[in-house]
């Protein structure tokens, strides 16, 4: 069954249930929600304005429905290890946040359910107004599908966009940013790095900054990947080495010390001023066009991020919120029916309103948003171009990309060539996905 | 019978320390032991299986685990040293006769940096030594000094901290062995020579010699399980310049899952430390 298939499905019996609720007249969240009064669900959340907004609009759910969302705030860093040992030990979590590349390991150990398993056992509790096909298809793939089964909604959404400093173009003569990353380099890189500015900031610390935001970024406009259709590493390849020297580069137009900047370094930088362009996650925002917390926030422009030989290939991250297999059935219940509201296309705006980015097409359809949310336009192209595996999305991800973080940071160093950082990460890649049974045909080759 | 304690009573005022000692500290060093006997990663739980002595055999031949714990040892060997200098001559200037108020108040300041949580002095680390806004390249007269981003000079920043944060606990140990030394052997000693070094070498040292040997022993240990300041402040990076031995078993452990490979290299650490222990302990203490 391929994805398209299998999206028909989910949507066909989303749409069976959702048919069946409207027709049986007057469905309600409260209604729905009335036997499961009083149950508790356990959820770990991030400290990121998406999580913080819907924290603000929770307080009408619980009203509505009686149920009590418990939240367990993590950074980042800690999110995949405390969801991890919570579920081995049989802990008390009842939804799994999950971030794209922990899809497949999430789905592989059975700790998440199947959306269409859940919409079976309670075809009560479907929203009529749950529409599947709202959802931007790359979106719901990438970070809620996994193996052609579709098992969370998309969360926290985010794409790779540009953020430029449109002053500093004008100041320089360039009336609009690089369409392309040779652009960059060549034309753009030269005028706007001197005096203690800087043309462009990549993040590239050594966590999955390095490994997603940095390293992944310039494979794939070069087209360029991890892996090719033989799950043999791809990173010897023309396209692939060209990409990494591209970044290599292209650092004579980053400020020194690029290998320990993270997302908090590289926006601050770009909000202080001394960056022109950088390539970050939409959710940063609402922090540069801030003036609080920014120097820069009249001069904010949003594009999408430049194209390769291969095109636009946006970074692409995000999370999705999933039941629990480990929940009771009402603790199931519960947590199915917070996810559709936390996810739904009625909260959309608001959502979106409070600092976070849904993934529901709809919600971007009135025009007049862009207008305070400059980003939209550039979000919603970049989720048309974006790959689901721009991070392989396999439960080998983590490890994988513990040695990316390594030998990225020490090729981007100078410690290593690109050519012996890519034969190293290649070789430690390999060894790990054949211990996993990749090559031996235990495993399927899903990425 | 008056002068002999019974068995009850010896159990009853040490077994729960042995109980509390087993539970907390052998316990799961034989689950350790167990796990490094297993593919054993949280994540392929199906996987779960005896593998003898693969683990080892894997941290044994892999250059990674040796060049961390190389970093490691010559973290060891720049920021102790320097301990132990600095901290010396700490706990000789409040030896000295005079200024009571002032000597007391130093020592209460010196508790400080130790009081400091690992972690946040790591934060604090980012924010002081920021290339850009750092008070540290403020102070050096507005250098442009990358201190996080290069290598060498994340190295110099952690042997620094090590150093801030660990020598008042030197100087404090020292203090309290140059106290034990009677006051009029030293007075005889000042009597008899004005050489301050042959006072500290013949007089003061047999009396240090105690203190240095736990200072060895747990600074040491210290180090080899330096985890939450480096984690913070450089996460291992930039490239592989401050992995050391403990922030290698952590990605091994708790970012790739794979616990019974963690387990070896926690276990391997464990004897290297023993062993050190031992070896201070036979030579430092005997001979002097």
């Amino acid at each position: 069954m391929n994805l398209k298939s299998t999206l028909c499905t989910t949507a066909l019996l989303a749409a069976t249930a959702t048919a069946a609720n409207a027709q049986s007249g007057d469905w309600s969240l409260a209604e729905a929600a009335a036997p499961y009064a009083g149950t508790t669900v356990d959820v770990v959340f991030l400290l990121r304005p998406g999580y913080e907004a819907i924290q603000e609009m929770l307080p009408a759910f619980t009203e509505e429905t009686g149920i009590n969302v418990n939240i367990v705030t993590h950074p980042y860093e800690n999110a995949l290890g405390e969801q991890v040992r919570d579920f081995v030990a049989g802990g008390d979590l009842d939804i799994a946040l999950i971030d794209l590349v922990w899809i497949g390991n999430f789905a592989e150990n059975e700790w998440i359910v199947p959306i269409d398993e859940i919409m079976e056992a309670h075809p009560e509790l479907v929203d009529p107004a749950l529409n599947m096909d709202d959802f931007f298809p790359l979106v719901l793939n990438a970070f809620g599908g996994w193996n052609d089964v579709i098992y969370g909604l998309p969360f926290d959404n985010y794409s790779g966009l540009m953020f430029y400093n449109r002053c500093m173009l004008e100041e320089a003569g360039f009336d609009g940013p690089p369409e392309t990353w040779q652009e960059l380099m060549d034309i753009y890189g030269p005028a706007l790095t001197g005096d203690g500015q800087y043309a462009f900031a990549l993040q590239s610390k050594r966590n999955e900054t390095q490994s997603a935001d940095s390293f992944a970024r310039m494979l794939w406009p070069f087209g360029g990947s991890f892996l090719n259709e033989e799950f043999r590493s791809n990173l010897l390849s023309a396209e692939s080495q060209t990409g990494l020297n591209f970044r290599q580069d292209l650092m004579q137009y980053m400020p020194d010390g690029i290998v320990a900047w993270d997302h908090a370094e590289t926006v601050n930088a770009f909000a202080q001023g001394e960056v022109a362009m950088i390539t970050e996650w939409s959710a940063f925002y609402s922090s540069v066009v801030d003036p609080e917390t920014s120097r820069v926030a009249d001069c904010v422009a949003i594009a999408p991020e430049p194209a390769g030989p291969a095109g636009r290939r946006p970074a692409l991250g995000g999370f999705s919120l999933a039941v629990a297999s480990q929940a009771d059935e009402a603790e199931q219940a519960a947590a199915w029916l917070f996810i559709q509201w936390a996810t739904s296309a009625a909260n959309a705006v608001e959502y979106l309103e409070r600092g976070g980015v849904p993934a529901r097409q709809s919600a971007y359809a009135d025009p007049s948003l862009t207008e305070t949310y400059a980003f939209i336009p550039a979000l919603v192209e970049s989720w048309q171009e974006g790959v689901p595996e721009f991070r392989p999305r396999f439960a080998e991800w983590p490890e994988i990309s513990e040695v990316v973080q390594e030998w990225g940071t020490r090729m981007m160093l100078g410690e290593v060539s690109v050519e012996e950082g890519a034969t190293e990460i290649g070789t430690r890649m390999e060894a790990i996905l054949e211990s996993a049974g990749y090559y031996s045909g235990d495993k399927p080759l899903a990425q | 019978m008056r002068g002999r304690t019974s068995q009850k009573t010896i159990f009853a005022f040490i077994g729960p320390s042995v109980i509390a000692l087993a539970l907390i500290g052998i316990a799961p060093l034989l689950y350790a032991a167990w796990t490094s006997l297993h593919f054993f990663n949280l994540t392929r739980l199906r996987q779960l299986r005896f593998v003898g002595l693969e683990n080892y055999q894997t941290v044994l031949t892999d250059s990674a685990f040796w060049q961390a714990m190389a970093r490691t040892f010559f973290l060891l060997g720049t920021s102790l040293p320097l301990q132990l200098a600095l901290g010396l001559g700490i706990a000789l200037v409040l030896h000295q006769p005079g200024l009571t108020l002032v000597k007391t108040l130093c020592r209460l300041s010196l508790v400080l940096p130790m009081a400091t949580t690992y972690a946040v002095v790591g934060l604090l680390g980012q924010v002081m030594f920021n290339q850009n806004f750092g008070v540290i390249n403020q102070l050096l007269g507005g250098a442009d000094i990358n201190w996080i981003g290069d290598p060498t000079n994340a190295f110099v920043m952690i042997v620094f901290w090590d150093v801030w944060q660990w020598t008042p606990f030197v100087a404090l140990v020292l203090l309290a062995g140059l106290t034990m030394v009677p006051g009029e052997v030293e007075e005889a000693a000042r009597l008899e020579t004005k050489s301050w070094w042959t006072i500290l070498r013949y007089v003061q040292l047999p009396f240090l010699v105690p203190g240095l040997v736990a200072v060895l022993i747990l600074r040491t240990a210290d180090t080899l399980k330096l985890f939450d300041m480096v984690f913070t402040l450089t996460r291992g990076g930039p490239g592989a310049s401050t992995e050391f031995i403990s922030l290698m078993i952590q990605r091994v452990g708790f970012r790739a899952f794979d616990q019974g490979l963690a387990s070896a290299q926690a276990i391997i650490l464990l004897i290297i430390t023993i062993v050190l222990a031992q070896i201070y302990i036979r030579v430092f203490y005997k001979e002097v």
